[in-house]
């Protein structure tokens, strides 16, 4: 892994900002990939290993992900809205997780691990380097059950919809009454007056 | 886990923790101390203490009594040149310093120390000068069982730079003090400095190797610092000629002697007008003349830490400000009061 100053910087850079979010994502994710004996998650004997869960979509989120290299299309990346700043690494090999979860305390401290920065934000980012792991984070060994169709691979299941006809992947199918629906259908979902429709120039393509 | 019991079932029990009793005034301390079997006779003495009822403890696998908590805290807390002893009163234990010196508080490690639950320490102020013997710091979990890992990720926090309370040796220096000003080199007026400085530095147990005394002439300061310096002084104190007139040219001649660092200006009042320098590893402090009309300056606050070889420069003496006002009270009760206590 690479050290601390060059993964914040890059990190910085593919999110867009820097931020102490991305402060204590790097160091969220380097402590939990430590936990885990994990020592190069982005590298290729060690990617499949490693999935994390990360329970906020905020800018420590993007850094606990640049970190480690998870991502959502690997399905190595999973997004609980949980609205906590926290994040559960498991080591797939050793079937061990720890929840890493970043401490509140932490904001009021840091005006004494940086009292020369006066700048709110400017203080957080300072004072969140210097503090020592066991000040900015609390973990948890946890255990994570995962199904198997959570699983990094191909598809392992495909249904129909019985009442859209949508092809539902990897066991995320309801069962309402004998019948097979998305989530959709059976659950409603977060839009709503769906309208199928034409639109403009509907024929390009890029190649 | 915790059972309550009523008190006249509980002879034959041991004590979960020790009862205190306070007596205004009078006493306060354990009455009844943890582990006591109880008696028929001492029923009549904790009711007296409005005690009803009694806790019987059955600790869980990832449970702690605060007497073992207070135990792991005080080792963790405890730094260089600080002692404590295993016999936990009322839950809390007692931290003292081993030897006279500057006590040191790592502030922001005892504040996040204290932002953990159920966990406390209290100390003295940073920077006081302490006795051996003398209590510096106190700790105590605050419930009297709670879980085992809070405490050592307390600990963790306390330990993470060999503890949160120390108290630093104050080292002997070889020291030279240079005293400055065309009035006394001429002899129009008589020194009132060197005495001044001298009785501080022997009460800190410095003594004063050579004393030497400069016009208002960066040449000769210049010369004079060299000179000390080619003695082996290890620390050079220089008065005078540190404020702004044309005639004050104290900080030129360090200048010209050789600083590597040179950092003017203290938050602290008296004393706005003081220096401290570096020429290798050897400090020099400008006292301006307010040493001459105030019992206490930032002169108190520096010079010891100094001496117990701390690097001071700009950082230190900004942080100085809070509480670096002094009240310049008729009679001065320095240190105790509030001068120095904010940083």
């Amino acid at each position: 892994m690479q050290d601390f100053d060059t993964l914040l910087k890059n990190s910085s850079a593919a999110h867009g900002h820097l931020c102490s979010g991305q402060v204590v994502g790097v160091r969220m994710a380097m402590l939990g990939c430590r936990l885990i004996s994990l020592d190069e998650p982005t590298r290729i004997d060690q990617i499949k290993k490693l999935i994390v869960y990360v329970e906020m979509d905020r800018c420590t989120g993007d850094a606990v992900a640049f970190v480690t290299g998870v991502k959502l299309g690997r399905r190595s990346l999973k997004f609980m809205d949980y609205g906590i700043m926290a994040a559960t690494f498991v080591n797939l090999e050793t079937n061990t997780a720890f929840r890493v979860i970043s401490t509140e305390e932490a904001r009021d401290l840091a005006t004494v691990y940086a009292p020369e920065v006066p700048e709110k934000y400017p203080q957080q980012i300072e004072a969140y380097k210097r503090m020592p792991d066991s000040v900015l984070f609390r973990v948890q060994k946890v255990r994570v059950h995962m199904s198997e169709y959570d699983l990094p691979g191909p598809t392992r299941r495909k249904v129909a919809c019985s009442r859209c006809a949508q092809v539902v992947r990897d066991n995320r199918e309801v069962v309402q009454n004998g019948h097979i629906l998305c989530k959709p259908c059976a659950q409603g979902a977060y839009f709503s007056e769906a309208e199928e429709i034409n639109w403009p120039n509907m024929n390009w393509t890029p190649v | 886990m915790i059972k309550t019991i009523k008190l006249k079932d509980a002879v034959g029990t041991k004590l979960a923790h020790d009862i205190t009793e306070i007596r205004p005034g009078e006493f306060k301390g354990a009455a009844f101390h943890k582990g006591h079997t109880l008696c028929n006779e001492d029923l009549c003495q904790l009711q007296k203490l409005g005690k009803n009822h009694l806790y019987l403890i059955d600790l869980e696998k990832d449970e702690i009594h605060e007497n073992e908590a207070a135990a792991i805290m005080a080792k963790a807390l405890a730094g260089k040149g600080v002692v404590w002893k295993n016999e936990p009163r009322e839950g809390k234990i007692g931290l003292k310093a081993g030897i006279n010196g500057l006590l040191t508080i790592n502030v922001a490690a005892l504040a996040a120390f204290n932002m953990i639950e159920e966990v406390m320490c209290a100390t003295l102020h940073n920077h006081t000068l302490v006795k051996t013997g003398e209590l510096v710091a106190a700790t105590r979990a605050i419930p009297l069982v709670m879980k085992r890992a809070p405490i050592e990720r307390a600990a963790a926090i306390a330990g993470q730079t060999g503890g949160v309370v120390s108290v630093l040796p104050i080292r002997q220096r070889k020291t030279g003090l240079i005293i400055t000003g065309n009035e006394v080199y001429q002899g129009l007026i008589e020194d009132r400095f060197a005495p001044i400085l001298t009785r501080k530095l022997t009460d800190l147990n410095c003594e004063v190797d050579c004393i030497s005394f400069a016009p208002d002439d960066t040449e000769i300061i210049r010369q004079a610092i060299c000179s000390h310096i080619d003695r082996g002084c290890d620390l050079i104190l220089l008065s005078g000629g540190m404020s702004v007139d044309p005639d004050d040219v104290t900080r030129e001649g360090i200048i010209l002697a050789g600083a590597d660092e040179i950092y003017y200006g203290a938050a602290a009042l008296p004393g706005a007008m003081f220096l401290v320098a570096y020429i290798g590893k050897v400090p020099l402090i400008g006292v301006p003349a307010c040493g001459l009309h105030h019992r206490t300056t930032v002169l108190d606050l520096v010079l010891p830490r100094i001496l117990a070889g701390e690097k001071i420069g700009k950082k230190e003496l900004a942080f100085l400000g809070h509480g670096g006002l002094c009240q310049d009270c008729p009679e001065c009760t320095y240190p105790h009061c509030s001068f120095g206590k904010g940083s």
